[in-house]
């Protein structure tokens, strides 16, 4: 009697098994590579149609787009469920190294050839006890200032090249009756990031790289005179009479994608914004580059450097398929074709990459100007993406963000607390 | 325990009554040996055998290249089917046992790996975060107490712990009180008490993270010349004819502001299960209370409340727990650090998976660990009180 209903598991356990052998039929013969990243699924998809018309292989390949990209990349890491991640930060490389990615030297890679194409800035931050992990895949140029063209244009005022000219134009404007500055530094849980940027790339005009990469490495407490001189710059543009949009204090309310609106209004709501060039993204619609909007490099005050940021491919796994990819997807037709996509703001990281690849021409534009200054060696990585997270992704921007509800007075004191927060 | 009658209606009782001691019947002491054995191999067999068998169909399902559907499906089949059959060929085993052995191991066949699994599952990562929050940042090492030094010292610890007070006594307090109110009051309509009573409930239906979303709607902000605001708040205020407030950013009242969500989803619980209360209580009571003159003031003070107690105590303590372990509101809501709206459990989440601090972030959970320790004493002792009382 009991068993009559247990004649019945069989038959459902065998269905199942049809039913998934059917869905099957679409398996390939070479096996298939995927890649774990942080991206949002448009791009990913977008990604993907590059790869599948341009990837020359016996395999597939997939970028896998994970809203949670942390949790997952450490849950798929230690689970040996990962082939290749695209890794946003140099420090989370080298935990990559700690925790199984195999180097670029075990892959069979020959380093001086890559240290040719990409250059020394980059292929250091992949570099771990002589080792390296991960490929640059992907780059992003962050010393930028946006300014509404026509109306710039029309109202007389030229692109600085200095930072005298930059305070100079910025009086120009406030006695013109306009607002010079556009700035919003809330980005929910990561409110006071583009503060950071703020510092490095003033940091990186007074101090120089050197300095910079001291800092980076706490080889210079976080609190050195010369990060105080740049906090006192940034306070310079931040708490300028009549300078900021809005006020300073109010910055850290205001969402970092809704700030630079105010310069497209009819009548220019501020004439400069600073910030990485991926934010055209965020611009009107109908705004057109080199009419509504245009760009130039963030001056140069004591020398002229770079930031920038960018994202590393990290194997874990020592297949001919992943290799074959990692080679491919750094290589100049796939990054060549991945501009192509529109609303794209990955700049690639190789040098043979045109400007003309680029659908957008202002990302165009920042290619060219960021890979010439990858290449002289002038450009440094986000420093806040380097620094230990307690300090990277947590001291370092509420410590900003207390500076300019704080006002001038406050710059010691916060870098002295964010000093007091660095792990030793 | 011996009680003829009570042994008769629940043999799974006698069962327990004999293995517990001498009072039952009591087999020789060998038995009591091999009985003791024998549970403890039931106890341990099932898991190891389901733990076996899972691993390596596992090992075998990540190896194969084949469909994704088809290892789902084979991993269903055999995750379900397999512990089913388990556990039915456990309790066959148990069948041919001697007799007298056989109604002592039989519960622990199917209770003991609940057990066995709620050990390796809940007990040994208390322990395990214990001795991580002794660790260092990958948890290894030993730094003494560190950690702990750091949890009652650092200021943003500190304010955490701070709000987090403030979030365990205000947000049950308001939320029982009101949903109080609502059931007393809800409970006197003549019409419309589903749909007065629904509505108070919906937020309810709503995860924290989406009611987040949803009141940052509410409190957003723009400053003037960034556009207008669309913020119902502002909204409001503004049409008082003030300036726009960046609400989330005015500190310390930008805590209650977060409070204010967690309390507009909890009201509705409290009320649907304090109304259930009040109706509860017998007409006739409340009716003798009216005719001896009471005021409807008194009536509430003195029979309804009184009456309900005990479902008070219940409601405030699981909103008790919620506060304390609130973190996805705050998360949303934007940087707990720059605003001063840290809370312990959005600490612990920040240190162990942002900063990857483990013993940091071990030693937070420590301390909210023991933190809930006296609620749930509380609460399992007044269970206790009121099962006496039955």
């Amino acid at each position: 009697m009991r068993f009559r209903r247990w004649t019945a598991l069989p038959i459902v356990v065998a269905l199942l098994v049809a039913v998934g052998a059917a869905c099957g039929d679409d398996d390939d013969d070479g096996g298939s590579v995927t890649v774990l990243s942080a991206m949002e699924p448009e791009e990913a998809q977008a990604l993907n149609d590059v790869l599948e018309e341009n990837l020359d292989a016996d395999y597939t390949a997939e970028i896998e787009a994970s809203g949670n990209f942390e949790e997952q990349l450490q849950i798929r890491s230690e689970g040996g469920d990962l082939d290749l991640a695209m890794l946003p930060q140099p420090g989370a490389v080298a935990d990559a190294a700690e925790s199984g990615a195999v180097s670029l030297e075990d892959l069979g890679f020959d380093i001086d050839e890559l240290r040719d194409t990409f250059g020394d800035v980059l292929m250091d931050l992949v570099e771990v006890d002589g080792q390296h992990y991960g490929l640059p895949s992907n780059v992003n140029l962050k010393s930028m200032i946006w300014y509404p063209a026509d109306d710039f244009e029309e109202a007389g005022y030229e692109v600085p090249e200095t930072w005298d000219d930059l305070i100079a134009l910025s009086d120009q404007i406030v006695e013109d009756g306009g607002t010079p500055w556009c700035v919003g530094f809330e980005a929910e849980g990561a409110t006071g990031w583009p503060a950071t940027d703020w510092l490095e790339d003033i940091m990186l005009r007074t101090a120089g790289v050197d300095t910079y990469d001291q800092w980076v490495a706490h080889e210079i407490p976080f609190n050195d005179e010369a990060v105080v001189a740049a906090g006192e710059r940034f306070g310079e543009i931040m708490f300028g009479d009549g300078y900021v949009l809005g006020g300073a204090e109010q910055t850290p309310s205001i969402a970092f994608g809704d700030a630079p609106a105010p310069m497209f209004e009819e009548e220019p709501g501020c004439w400069l914004h600073r910030q990485a060039n991926f934010i055209n993204a965020f611009f009107p619609e109908d705004a057109e580059p080199n009419v509504d909007y245009d760009w130039f490099p963030f001056p140069a005050i004591d020398e002229q450097n770079t930031l920038f940021g960018g994202e590393f491919l990290v194997a874990y796994r020592d297949t001919p398929e992943i290799r074959d990819f990692m080679e491919q997807f750094t290589d100049v037709e796939i990054q060549c074709a991945q501009g192509g996509i529109q609303g794209t703001s990955r700049i690639s990281p190789h040098p043979d990459v045109e400007s003309d690849c680029y659908a957008n021409e202002i990302l165009g534009e920042a290619s060219e100007y960021l890979t010439e200054q990858l290449q002289a060696g002038t450009a440094r990585f986000d420093a806040s993406d380097q620094m230990p997270p307690e300090v990277g992704s947590g001291s370092f921007w509420s410590g900003m963000m207390d500076y300019v509800r704080g006002g001038p007075d406050s710059l010691q004191g916060v870098l002295d607390e964010i000093e007091s927060s660095w792990p030793s | 325990m011996t009680d003829p009658v009570d042994q008769l209606s629940a043999p799974a009782e006698q069962s327990t009554a004999e293995g517990e001691g001498p009072a039952g019947p009591s087999p020789a002491g060998r038995d009591v040996a091999v009985l003791s054995v024998l549970r403890v191999v039931a106890m341990v067999v099932i898991p190891v055998a389901a733990f076996a068998g899972l691993w390596w169909v596992f090992d075998f399902l990540r190896d194969a290249d084949a469909n994704r559907l088809v290892l789902v499906a084979v991993a269903i089949a055999v995750g379900v089917v397999g512990v089913f059959l388990l556990f039915w060929g456990m309790n066959a085993v148990v069948d041919r046992l001697p007799a007298r052995y056989r109604e002592g191991v039989r519960p622990y066949v199917f209770v003991g790996p609940a057990l066995v699994m709620l050990a390796v599952f809940l007990v040994y990562p208390v322990i395990n975060t214990v001795i991580v929050s002794f660790g260092d940042r990958h948890g290894d090492g030993f730094v003494g107490l560190d950690n702990y030094e750091f949890v009652f010292t650092d200021e943003s610890m500190l304010r955490s712990l701070r709000n987090t007070a403030g979030w365990v006594i205000l947000v049950p307090l308001v939320a029982v009180s009101v949903g109080l109110v609502f059931a007393t009051l809800a409970d006197r309509l003549r019409r419309g008490e589903a749909v007065a009573k629904s509505v108070i409930f919906l937020p309810m239906a709503i995860s924290f993270v989406g009611a987040a979303v949803v009141w940052r709607l509410i409190y957003s902000f723009r400053p003037a010349g960034f556009g207008t605001n669309i913020g119902l708040l502002n909204g409001i205020w503004m049409g008082l004819g003030n300036d726009p407030v960046p609400w989330l950013d005015k500190q310390p009242w930008n805590n209650l502001l977060l409070m204010v969500i967690m309390v507009w989803m909890q009201t509705g619980f409290a009320m649907v299960v304090l109304s259930a209360a009040i109706k509860a209580i017998p007409d006739e009571i409340i009716e003798a209370a009216r005719i001896d003159g009471a005021s409807e003031f008194q009536v509430f003070r003195q029979i309804i409340v009184p009456s309900i107690r005990p479902t008070i105590v219940v409601v405030a303590t699981y909103m008790i727990i919620n506060a304390m372990k609130v973190f996805d509101i705050v998360f949303v809501m934007g940087n707990a650090e720059t605003n001063g709206t840290e809370v312990v459990a959005e600490r612990m989440i920040r240190w162990f998976f942002i900063s990857n601090h483990d013993g940091r972030g071990a030693a937070i959970a420590v301390v909210l660990f023991l933190a809930v320790i006296p609620v749930m004493v509380w609460n399992v002792r007044r269970f206790r009180e009121q099962e006496a009382v039955r």
